[in-house]
């Protein structure tokens, strides 16, 4: 893309991008100020950071039958509830416009010129919805075993987190170094994958997101019941597309497929679609809709 | 395709569990502890005024450890804890130190409980039958060079004192070794 298409594309996302930022500064620690105020409001005296609401976890307790835990994490156990919550009535809007995991991987892969040659990307939405919804059964499964106590595998919410990698990165830059110091084998496996073949060298930097997340994967599930109730969603009028291929080409789910049509268990709400159609053919509506 | 591409990601994910699960003996070990139960000499549970805790001397044997571990970040590692539970009959003002340290060891503490890192001590009471609550301690050694190379690199142990007494009420046994048995303790694997 052009330093031109680039800087439209900045202007009619804006506000997208800008909600980011305000992501970042929600959930990541050292400012967490989101957090920080759900905890000054119930008591709790420690600093949170973006662990506190782990993206992982409740879906982790869910499956492996242990409820006592979200109980006990009610941060944690609410912001899951609310994430999925708005995934049913407005869309994923979490991971298109808050989620700091997402959004830092999205930007890198934006702000880094490498050409789309070299950049991971399958057309092929049933393929694309089929590697998500593998990894959340694997991910269910795992839960299960560990739940009734399978000595052969451990859960993989902790031992490959993101979010873990993205707070020691900003805590080793920002406040204490020594935070880079210690890698475990998993946390360098996520920084590759996370940061590198997901984000720099994936089409829309979103490789993490699409493949490795539970919540996101789960959020999609629901935002596709939401959508048939007539919640939000982004559509795609026929009678007004051109066929041009444009929202394929700016959609960082690959949610568009070769045909045009939308693939809900990916689709994030994000509107990139939207504001880059230039026959105004998709938009996000609410209700039911009349068929062109 | 969209069958291979739903199959191929599934065992992907489970084969992650089970390397998950032979990470878990070797880095970032996560354990139990419970006040008090004196010297763990060997595995065992205790049961008292909470739920019952295993515990076990802890040996992390740095060659079972996975391979980006070992060539990346060979000289770090770390155990960790996210329960620590007073079985005993009063309240108990936890103080933790860890004995025999001949290198550079970092302690990161986080919980909703007061904490004072100058002397590594909880300075409100754990009433009996609880944890303190939102606890994550990392111990980070920083292993020397010349170390590496050795077959015993640290054998000390984390020692829980009362703070007010200054009495011992839990010794684990830590060991750090180059080639041996790893010893997984309860709540390896698991997510808190």
């Amino acid at each position: 893309m052009s330093l031109e298409g680039k800087k439209q594309t900045l202007l009619n996302n804006k506000y997208r991008y800008l909600s980011w930022i305000l992501g970042f500064l929600f959930f990541v620690g050292p400012f967490a100020f989101l957090t920080t105020l759900v905890y000054f409001a119930i008591g709790n005296i420690s600093s949170p950071d973006l662990h506190t609401i782990c993206l992982r976890m409740p879906l982790d307790w869910v499956f492996s039958g242990r409820i006592y835990n979200l109980l006990g994490s009610p941060v944690m156990t609410g912001f899951t509830i609310i994430v999925l919550l708005i995934a049913l009535f407005a869309g994923p809007l979490f991971c298109g416009w808050l989620c700091p995991v997402g959004s830092v991987s999205e930007a890198i892969s934006r702000v880094l010129p490498i050409p789309k040659k070299f950049k991971l990307h399958i057309r092929d939405t049933n393929v694309t919805r089929s590697l998500r919804y593998g990894f959340l059964k694997g991910f269910i499964l795992v839960s299960i075993l560990v739940g009734i106590g399978y000595a052969g595998v451990s859960g993989i919410c902790c031992r490959y987190y993101p979010s873990s990698v993205l707070q020691n990165l900003v805590n080793g830059l920002l406040t204490q170094p020594s935070a880079l110091d210690y890698w475990h084998t998993g946390a360098i496996l996520v920084l590759l994958f996370w940061s590198l073949i997901g984000g720099i060298f994936t089409f829309g930097g979103r490789g993490w997101c699409i493949l490795f997340c539970p919540l996101g994967a789960a959020s999609g599930l629901i935002h596709t019941i939401g959508a048939r109730l007539g919640f939000y969603r982004t559509i795609k009028n026929e009678k007004y597309c051109k066929e041009c291929g444009s929202c394929l080409d700016v959609c960082p789910m690959w949610a568009i497929g070769v045909g045009g049509s939308i693939e809900r268990t990916l689709c994030i709400n994000c509107k990139e679609c939207v504001k880059k159609c230039p026959a105004h053919a998709l938009n996000v509506v609410w209700g039911k809709v009349k068929k062109s | 395709m969209m069958a291979f591409a739903f199959a191929m990601m599934l065992c992907l994910t489970l084969y992650s569990g089970v390397y998950a699960s032979s990470l878990g003996k070797a880095e970032i070990v996560h354990f139990w502890v419970a006040v008090p139960a004196g010297n763990v000499t060997e595995p065992m549970t205790l049961r008292g005024a909470g739920p019952p805790i295993s515990m076990a001397p802890l040996t992390i044997d740095l060659d079972a450890r996975g391979l980006p571990k070992k060539l990346l970040n060979p000289d770090v590692e770390a155990i960790s804890t996210h329960w620590i539970y007073n079985l005993g009959k009063k309240p108990i003002r936890i103080c933790l130190d860890l004995v025999n340290v001949t290198f550079p060891i970092e302690w990161e503490v986080k919980a909703d409980w007061p904490y004072d890192p100058s002397t590594h001590t909880f300075t409100k009471p754990l009433p009996p039958g609880q944890r303190i609550p939102g606890l994550s301690v990392d111990w980070i050694f920083k292993i020397p060079a010349y170390y590496m190379d050795e077959q015993v690199i640290y054998d000390g142990g984390l020692l829980i004192l009362d703070a007010d007494s200054g009495q011992p009420l839990t010794f684990i046994p830590i060991k750090i070794v180059r080639g041996g048995t790893t010893v997984p303790q309860g709540g390896v694997g698991s997510c808190h």
